[in-house]
């Protein structure tokens, strides 16, 4: 009894491993998939052949976070239009955003689950473990949505990171996103270097000169320092994505070699070597000294003043959102967005969150059509998830926006595409309904302007040079022992950075403390 | 005193004479009664998810009964007993020390004359309990910031106590944390606590202050026989209530940890938080049921003890 | 000699005004930081004395946004209402507690005591308020936190101070225990009601717990959910900020606080009073 529940138990957790998106169409990320036949695991009474005629619903219950437009950002206009289009009556379950997942375990413990779900990577493994979802693999493989995702480069990658043994419960309607490095060109004018690093090596170059010189110009040597970032490892995968250069190669937890053999990378020889060259850097004083207590907040304002030039943040939007931040302080907002650095490789996309139907849904096949694959049909539909609604959220009237403001004002002609201010923070204007049309799984004909020049910049750097995430399955010993082990890691990695232990010093207390038994036991688990 | 004392035989009474007893009292039955059906709905009806300690639940099938396996493995987890012991110590001495520190604020605060300053300095004093947490960790962590920013690493090297070279990174070492921890929740919480304290010290009967001016007590005489000896039943309710909630520590030690500092800092709720983020899969409400039980059980000890004590010093009379 | 302590007395009085000038220092500056960043347009990291590019935008930014005026008639609505009821059933319950003769008396306390330790959990409190059709609606927010236990005992403490003669002389003149209450219990508890009345209050005000767990419909939500929503939405980091994103965090953190700076003073009355009648007989 207990060993069927723990298998069932199984469900996943997102570390990380790399696997071909961006440009790059590696085999890696096709796991017998179109062959997988479909059980799917609770719900659908009915076995529907692969093409059927399929029943258009007349309503849908739709379970949504903060990243969908809410009531106050014209949700109901938004789904008004939806229904305009579709014909489909939809009832929103909006909960805020901030408890967003425990409304939904109430919800779902409550037994009156919605149609359709937006479920985070942990959430989605383990409700599909559970059977809460629908299987999908054989909607989707005879679907034009396929079709669709194979159009564009990098798409169907991102699908298959949802996969699940082959299947499929939950669908992206966006790529995870993630971070790149950008370095503010004055610090490099400033201090005389005119290519921006390509190897370590250079990038130490860098990162001396940004912190010995004088890259603000204040005439005072000394008084800066290089990167900084929110402590030293991240708090979820990929945790090495805020300070990708020093880790490199490098993997603090568990991670696949190329013959599918599950190891973890605290224990290789990388990760030492990586810890190492963080020590250095933060004895040599290139890494700012409060960079374990700082928040996100705390970085991007040290940004913002000056206290350092070299920060590894989110691509697109935030790329353009940095630059205004530093003009609005006076400074230039010319930032370079890094190409990763030979040892790095590529930088890291996240898993994206899934749009889910429930096993509970009536007429599953019908949702599946009318609203997941319609939401990226390439037309009306994924321009209305892209765009929001005219009048709402963008306009092509001829206007002029924040007119009281001279520094401020914009002003755009007749027929000219642009977003609309945000109606909660009314100094801001929109960037997208819920799709980030940067981050698009399916072509669609953008309208001009709809994106700001350095966004689309960086984001296409960051897609032409990433790698995706991948879902790692999670074992009984794992949910045992990785919490402890995980605590123990992040303890090492910060004490040795800061030069409180040396490498071999920590490593020895990972032994001592439990560390490496733990870890040993996770591995063998994950290779059963 | 009284009350126990008539408690007994009055068990023994007839049942004719409690009948009468309980119409005499019918008013104060009925008005007892909102109470009552409030405490039912949003404290009772719920009570009944306490089951679910001994079961696996996931929120999705049925609950299914595991027995103790859920204790056994809080018990079990490597760094339970070390989290447990650190939210005993830190949350009782931040309690002792908010708690002290109100009320020697309270007894001065009392002495001062000029009506409009004390308005002013209370409402000071109160604001930064409407801080959220959040924001406290962000502003302190700069305040004590081992840098050029750090106010008070500054401070210290200017008044010669620190080389410039060696400031303190209060919120970053084992050393120093607890400390950093404790300052911050009294520079908090403090004026918050002086509320009650106050409203009590306001209720002392003033005959009481002239009796003892014409028996020539002084300032210090007044405050130390009449005005702590009437702040001492409030203490001791507060603090005792208080204990009930020891266990639950956690949002101000959440915000203000970091990676280097969870041997000292980890308490039992955050051990916890980060065991489940770390795990990767939807929570076992059984596990946290049987946590929450846990924890309640350790309140109810201390809760009853202090009580017990209490009784000791209050004529018999509990916190209730 | 009376000469000689009122001097006395005023080396203490000039020395513990000191005293609370620097506690009250101390307790202003890292609030200070919040308050000259909410007027500059400017970021910065460190501290600053005065703004560095003084600007009401973040204000503006708060009090332009209209889908705040809503939520700020929601919180006047629950908070008043609130702690009324609140007010009500906690006094009464208190009141109750102090009939030490009364049959039952210790059973109600560890009744009561009992739901200050223990607890259902939060699917299980979900379910029954969905059973009762409460979730989702604003009586959610109103009922929930009008019993706390924990303001029902210090009320029980503060009714214990009153003389027990003045209860018997009421019960002798023929009061019934509603008259009695009303009469002696609440005209004697100013300062208690004041105080916790304010504990009620602020609980109201700044509750979002409640709104966030039991209501999905933000038409219902209040005032400290909006801006709890513009201080912690900046560090999500896909949303997008602009340039004047801290200093709209820094206004909305000021604006939060802002109800209680005019609040307490105006309590301040029925909390200095027994004090001050002292004080002017001395």
């Amino acid at each position: 009894m207990k060993k069927k529940l723990i298998s069932l138990f199984l469900a996943t957790a997102m570390v990380a491993t790399m696997a071909g998106c961006g440009n790059t169409d590696t085999p890696a990320s096709t796991p017998a998939s179109n062959g997988s036949s479909s059980e799917s695991q609770a719900g659908s009474s009915e076995q529907t052949p692969a093409v059927a005629e399929v029943e258009k619903p007349d309503s849908i219950t739709v379970m949504i976070d903060g990243t969908v437009p809410t009531k106050e950002n014209y949700g109901d206009e938004f789904w008004k239009k939806y229904t305009e289009l579709t014909g489909i009556e939809v009832n929103v379950i909006q909960p805020d955003h901030d408890a967003y997942y425990d409304v939904v375990g109430q919800t779902i413990a409550g037994g009156d689950w919605p149609d359709v779900i937006i479920l985070s990577s942990t959430y989605y493994a383990g409700y599909a473990a559970e059977g809460v979802l629908w299987d999908m693999t054989d909607a989707y493989a005879s679907s034009d949505l396929k079709a669709r995702h194979e159009a564009k480069a990098g798409s169907a990658g991102v699908v298959d990171s949802l996969r699940i043994n082959g299947k499929l419960f939950g669908m992206p309607a966006t790529h995870g996103n993630g971070c790149v490095t950008y370095v503010k060109q004055t610090w490099l004018d400033n201090v005389g270097i005119t290519s921006v690093p390509t190897n370590y090596e250079e990038y130490v170059a860098m990162l001396d000169a940004f912190t010995t010189g004088d890259p603000d110009g204040d005439g005072v040597n000394g008084n800066t320092f290089a990167v900084s970032a929110a402590g030293f490892a991240g708090k979820e995968a990929p945790y090495t994505n805020y300070l990708p250069e020093f880790y490199q190669d490098a993997y603090p937890s568990f991670i696949q070699d190329e013959n599918g053999v599950w190891y973890d990378g605290f224990n290789t020889d990388s990760m030492k070597a990586a810890m190492q060259r963080l020590a250095d850097a933060y004895a040599a004083g290139y890494i700012d000294p409060t960079t374990l207590t700082n928040g996100t907040s705390d970085c991007r304002n040290k940004f913002y003043s000056d206290e350092f030039g070299i920060f590894t943040y989110w691509a697109g939007t935030w790329a353009n959102n940095l630059k205004t931040n530093l003009e609005a302080n006076g400074l230039s907002g010319d930032l370079v967005a890094l190409p990763p650095i030979a040892e790095v490789g590529a930088y890291v996309d996240r898993i994206t969150p899934a749009w889910c139907i429930t096993s509970s849904c009536e007429n599953p096949e019908g949702v599946f059509k009318y609203f997941i694959e319609a939401m990226q049909d390439g037309g009306d539909v994924q321009f209305l998830f892209t765009y929001g609604v005219e009048g709402c959220h963008w306009s092509t009237a001829a206007e002029t926006l924040w007119a009281d403001d001279e520094a401020k004002a914009k002003t755009y002609a007749e027929g000219e595409f642009h977003f609309l201010p945000n109606a909660e923070k009314p100094t801001t204007a929109y960037t997208k309904a819920h799709i980030d049309p940067m981050l698009a799984l399916v072509n669609l004909e953008a309208p001009e302007n709809s994106v700001t020049e350095t966004a689309k910049n960086a984001q296409e750097l960051f897609n032409t040079n990433c790698k995706s995430a991948f879902i790692v399955p999670t074992t009984e010993t794992m949910s045992e022992f990785n919490g402890d082990l995980t605590t123990l890691k992040n303890e090492l990695i910060a004490k040795v950075t800061m030069g409180e232990l040396s490498v071999d010093e920590a490593y020895a207390k990972y032994e001592a403390d439990g560390g490496k038994a733990w870890s040993d036991a996770i591995v063998e688990s994950l290779n059963q | 005193m009284k009350k126990t004392k008539t408690k007994a035989p009055k068990q023994k009474m007839s049942g004719k004479k409690l009948a009468a007893t309980i119409y005499r009292y019918r008013g104060f039955y009925l008005m007892f009664l909102p109470v009552f059906v409030f405490a039912i709905i949003f404290s009772y009806l719920p009570m009944v998810g306490i089951r679910y300690a001994f079961t696996n639940y996931n929120g999705i099938k049925e609950p299914v009964f595991v027995g103790l396996k859920n204790f056994q493995k809080m018990f079990g987890m490597a760094n339970f007993w070390s989290a447990f012991t650190n939210t005993i110590v830190i949350s009782v001495t931040k309690l002792i020390l908010t708690t002290a520190f109100a009320v020697v604020v309270s007894l001065f605060l009392n002495e001062l004359v000029n009506i409009h300053f004390k308005k002013a300095v209370q409402t000071i004093l109160y604001l930064p309990h409407f801080m959220s947490w959040v924001v406290t960790a962000s502003i302190f962590s700069l305040i004590l910031a081992p840098t050029n920013h750090g106010l008070v690493n500054t401070f210290l090297v200017n008044i010669g106590v620190l080389q410039p070279d060696k400031m303190i990174y209060f919120l970053g070492s084992e050393k120093w944390w607890r400390f950093s921890y404790y300052l911050i929740n009294i520079w908090k919480e403090t004026g918050w606590q002086t509320v009650i304290f106050m409203a009590t010290l306001a209720g002392i009967n003033t005959e009481l202050y002239e009796a003892a001016a014409i028996d020539g007590a002084g300032r210090w005489g007044k405050m130390r026989y009449i005005t702590f000896p009437a702040l001492a039943n409030t203490i001791l309710t507060v603090f005792i209530l208080n204990l009930a909630k020891v266990m639950n520590l956690f949002e101000s030690a959440f915000v203000l940890q970091n990676d280097a500092v969870l041997g000292t800092a980890n308490v039992l709720e955050t051990y916890i938080y980060y065991q489940t983020f770390n795990s990767g899969a939807i929570p076992n409400y059984g596990y946290t049921t049987a946590i929450g039980l846990f924890k309640s059980l350790v309140g109810c000890i201390l809760v009853l003890t202090c009580n017990q004590w209490s009784k000791k010093v209050r004529d018999g009379r509990g916190i209730v | 000699m009376k000469a000689k302590t009122k001097s006395k007395w005023s080396v203490f009085r000039v020395v513990n005004g000191l005293i609370f000038i620097i506690l009250a220092l101390i307790i202003i500056v890292p609030m200070w930081k919040i308050l000259v960043d909410s007027f500059d347009l400017k970021t910065a990291y460190g501290m600053k004395l005065w703004p560095e590019k003084f600007g009401l935008d973040g204000y503006k930014s708060v009090f332009s946004n209209p889908t705040l005026y809503q939520p700020l008639l929601i919180s006047f609505l629950t908070t008043i209402s609130g702690t009324a009821l609140a007010l009500v059933i906690s006094t009464m319950g208190a009141y109750v507690l102090i009939q030490w003769n009364m049959p039952g008396r210790t059973f109600f306390a560890n009744f009561l005591l009992f739901t200050m330790i223990f607890n259902g959990g939060m699917i299980p409190t979900y379910l029954v308020l969905r059973s009762l059709h409460l979730t989702n609606t604003i009586w959610v927010v109103i009922l929930f936190p009008a019993l706390n236990v924990y303001n029902l005992v210090l009320l029980r403490n503060f009714f214990e101070g009153i003389p027990a003669s003045l209860f018997e002389s009421a019960t002798l003149d023929g009061c019934s225990p509603m008259q009695t209450f009303l009469r002696i219990v609440l005209p004697m508890s100013k300062a208690a009601l004041a105080s916790i009345g304010l504990f009620y209050a602020v609980a109201y005000w700044n509750d979002y717990t409640h709104y966030k767990l039991y209501i999905t419909n933000s038409d219902l939500y209040n005032f400290q959910m909006k801006l709890r929503s513009v201080i912690m939405g900046s560090d999500m980091p896909q949303t997008a900020g602009d340039a004047t994103e801290n200093t709209v965090k820094n206004a909305a953190i000021i604006v939060v606080i802002i109800p209680f700076m005019v609040l307490y003073p105006f309590l301040q009355q029925y909390f200095v009073k027994g004090v001050n009648i002292g004080a002017v007989k001395e």
